[in-house]
């Protein structure tokens, strides 16, 4: 596309005014007295002039072409043949932009077929005015630099000026990615709950999206079932695995292992943690989740399901209990030497030292580790959708299927429906709740840990 | 006691000045707690092992599984409905774009943000609501940012669907937060006498960031962004958000083109029904985890090679 080139040759011309300024600056230095600022710094001035304008120029452009696009199309005598109906008609038109795009796509339509010839030249008139404007604006910027190079002129203060600019911009990412998420999150859901009340969803006890029809969408919609299947597999079971064998890891590593040892074991115990998510689906479904079932069938139970919460659940806590262990590492690290020599110094053994007054002092930062864990876990997906299966049940059977919430909001959100039906809104309600319920854990936690390394300051 | 005796004591057999260590109650009482430290011990070293054990039962599946798998035309070719001609690279192509995609968005961004964050940022409540926001998108669930994705890039912004764009721009907004903590440890980890001394001898505060601390952080901060950048690599839900779990047949030309990944690659062969994909998902674990023990083990090198203790 012409865009994309002049987006080069903006660059281009940038790199050539580097040059020409610097050069340009350097004649100066040569004169009598000092100058203000070094020729790298007039050379960055007129670059920044440059680029800049005409990258906002170019912006601007990409924003509001596609309307100028429309209008000039509508405006062509063939666009009369249109339907009347907007959703037939922007239907054509886009397909009629793809067949534009790529000369060998197939028309559905064959009014489409027509109208990409006036698409075409309409895509390469704009592009062309774009374009030029951008050319424009970047000379004329780069030429208004060009001008002020002179030796008193403050070229380093200007260029540090712009640059702060950008660091700020740059810091102000994070706070835009928080507002986009929650203004996101809530603009869906608020649209969802205009269906389903709140209270409904939060306290209804039958999920079944699938049946859902006409006015009685909040009977369908109860998320209670997807609630205790979330709590259950990373809260429970997940936890049952990875407290006690994160837990006692780190007590090895930081109170018996010998520092060779512990420099060996604790990459390895991290190797763990790096492993993609998708993997440990694929295992819990190919190798762990048979075995539970034939377990549950020595058990007398009749027809276990290959897809179950236990399955999901353990191997979820193995993945967490590197994160447990390295959470703990860092609490008993914090515990004061004192209190542990303390106890030595009256005769008690290690064993009873670490269990008596070592982990009663590191409780609290044991626990925020944990509530980082569970958030961890419950906002896991992958493990879930590939081992824990689909049914909504509300049941305390480890062996039973069950369903969460991250779970649903893939099956809602996969699959060719349309956009705004209750059902894939209801995905953005689940994903408030996930979204809330997570960052309430994460800030308890992190209020935890840093109240209790101040207590041992 | 002399310290020799105190560990006799211990051991519980050998003889001691004091008489009331010898009574055979005394005797038994220490070597129940001598058993009971061992047994802690034991337990402990335990879980390690158990761990370990499991992380070697899901390698050597995934190896029995998978190696033979491995071949030329797997590594070269793309998918297909034939799990005997279906390969790997479609998928390792788009993840690349993808990758770029992220490494482009996220590394200038983030670094420039610990930049200002570490060394500009007056105490202001603004910068106290960037530092929590950035703390707690470390900690937010990776499907999240996928509802984001596909709330604000293509349905609002209306880019296109399935793209490395896409999902570039959505794992580049995930690993951007990971990015600004390593890099604010890094920036703090340079000692203030550097900056002072920049500083003494006439350079602007911006000239001392960006000619001194930031080349002594840099080790520091490339760290941080491979380990980002792994995590990104392995991340598949919020690209099952976006839709990227396109049927690639050839692999993608741009960053616009549909595409798919490795990680959603295996999370579509293992849903395959035909058992032929069993041997094709384990090989591509293969593939996607030898990429990530690279990642991690360039990121161990770098830290051990430039890493400096001031």
């Amino acid at each position: 596309m012409i865009l994309t080139g002049v987006l080069l040759a903006v660059l281009g011309l940038g790199l050539v005014g580097w040059f020409a300024a610097r050069g340009r600056a350097r004649l100066l230095h040569t004169g009598r007295g000092s100058i203000h600022s070094m020729p790298g710094y007039h050379a960055w001035h007129v670059a920044l002039w440059i680029v800049f304008p005409a990258l906002i120029a170019w912006g601007a452009w990409q924003a509001i072409m596609p309307g100028l696009v429309d209008g000039a199309v509508m405006a062509d005598p063939v666009a009369a043949q249109l339907p009347a109906d907007a959703m037939s008609r922007a239907a054509i038109l886009s397909e009629a932009k793809s067949i534009a795009d790529n000369p060998d796509a197939v028309a559905f339509n064959p009014l489409a077929n027509t109208l990409a010839g006036p698409v075409r030249d309409a895509h390469g008139r704009f592009g062309l005015i774009g374009a030029l404007l951008v050319a424009i604006v970047a000379v004329a910027g780069g030429g208004w630099a060009f001008t002020r190079i002179r030796a008193n002129f403050p070229a380093r203060t200007r260029v540090e000026r712009g640059v702060l600019g950008l660091l700020l911009v740059a810091s102000l990412m994070a706070i835009l990615t928080t507002f986009g998420i929650v203004a996101s999150l809530v603009f869906e859901a608020g649209m969802f709950f205009k269906d389903v009340s709140p209270i409904d969803f939060l306290t209804g006890l039958h999920w079944s999206p699938g049946s859902a029809r006409g006015d009685n969408l909040g009977d369908s919609f109860g998320a209670v079932p997807l609630f205790w299947g979330t709590i259950y597999i990373g809260a429970i079971i997940a936890m049952i695995v990875a407290i006690p064998l994160g837990l006692m890891s780190a007590i090895y590593l930081t109170q018996y292992a010998t520092p060779t040892i512990r420099k060996w074991l604790k990459p390895m115990l991290e190797i763990l943690a790096g492993i993609p998510t998708v993997v440990y689906g694929y295992f819990a479904a190919l190798t762990v989740a048979p075995i539970f079932r034939d377990f549950a069938a020595s058990l007398g139970m009749a027809n276990p399901s290959t897809e179950s919460a236990l399955a999901a659940g353990v191997v979820m806590g193995v993945m967490i209990i590197p994160f447990v262990s390295s959470m703990a590492d860092d609490a008993l690290a914090a515990v004061p030497r004192a209190m542990s020599d303390g106890s030595l110094a009256l005769g008690a053994t290690k064993s009873e030292t670490i269990k008596k007054v070592l982990l009663p002092a590191a409780l609290p930062g044991i626990v925020a580790g944990v509530m980082l864990a569970i958030s961890r876990a419950i906002g896991e997906t992958m493990i879930v959708v590939m081992a824990a299966g689909a049914a909504a049940n509300l049941s305390a059977n480890p062996f039973a299927s069950m369903t969460t919430v991250t779970y649903q909001i893939v099956q809602m959100l996969t699959g060719d429906q349309e956009f705004n039906s209750p059902k894939t809104l209801s995905a953005f309600a689940l994903g408030l709740v996930l979204f809330i319920v997570t960052l309430i854990l994460n800030i308890i936690a992190l209020r935890v840990v840093k109240r209790f390394r101040e207590a041992y300051e | 006691m002399s310290n020799a005796s105190l560990s006799a004591a211990r051991d519980g057999n050998a003889p001691l000045g004091n008489a009331r260590w010898q009574t055979p109650e005394a005797l038994r009482r220490i070597s129940r707690r001598n058993a009971a430290e061992r047994r802690f011990k034991l337990i402990g070293l335990g879980a390690i092992v158990l761990s370990l054990a499991f992380l070697a039962l899901l390698l050597v599946i995934m190896l029995k599984n998978g190696l033979g798998g491995l071949d030329w035309s797997f590594l070269s070719g793309s998918d297909s409905t034939d799990p005997d001609i279906a390969g790997v690279w479609g998928a390792a192509k788009g993840s690349l774009l993808t990758m770029a995609v992220t490494l482009l968005l996220s590394f200038p961004m983030g670094v420039l943000a610990a930049i200002y964050l570490e060394e500009f940022a007056p105490r202001s409540r603004w910068i106290e609501w960037v530092e929590v926001s950035i703390n707690n998108l470390a900690a937010v669930p990776s499907i999240i940012f996928g509802l984001l994705g596909l709330a604000v890039f293509i349905n609002t912004l209306g880019m296109p669907r399935s793209s490395p764009l896409v999902g570039g721009l959505t794992l580049a907004l995930m690993t951007m937060p990971v990015i600004v903590i390593s890099g604010r440890n890094a920036i703090k980890a340079v000692p203030p006498s550097i900056r002072d001394a920049a500083l003494a001898i006439g350079a602007s505060k911006m000239q001392t960031v960006f000619h001194h601390v930031l080349p002594l952080a840099l080790p520091g901060i490339l760290t941080g962004t491979i380990i980002g950048m792994a995590r990104a690599l392995g991340e598949t839900a919020p690209l099952l958000m976006i839709g990227m779990r396109a049927f690639v047949v050839t692999p993608p030309g741009g960053i616009t083109d549909p595409s798919s990944v490795l990680p959603m690659q295996i999370f579509l062969w293992s849903d395959e029904i035909d058992t032929g994909f069993v041997q094709n998902t384990s090989a591509a674990i293969i593939v996607l985890l030898v990429f990530l023990l690279a990642m991690n083990g360039l990121a161990i090198y770098l830290r051990n090679k430039f890493e400096v203790r001031w």
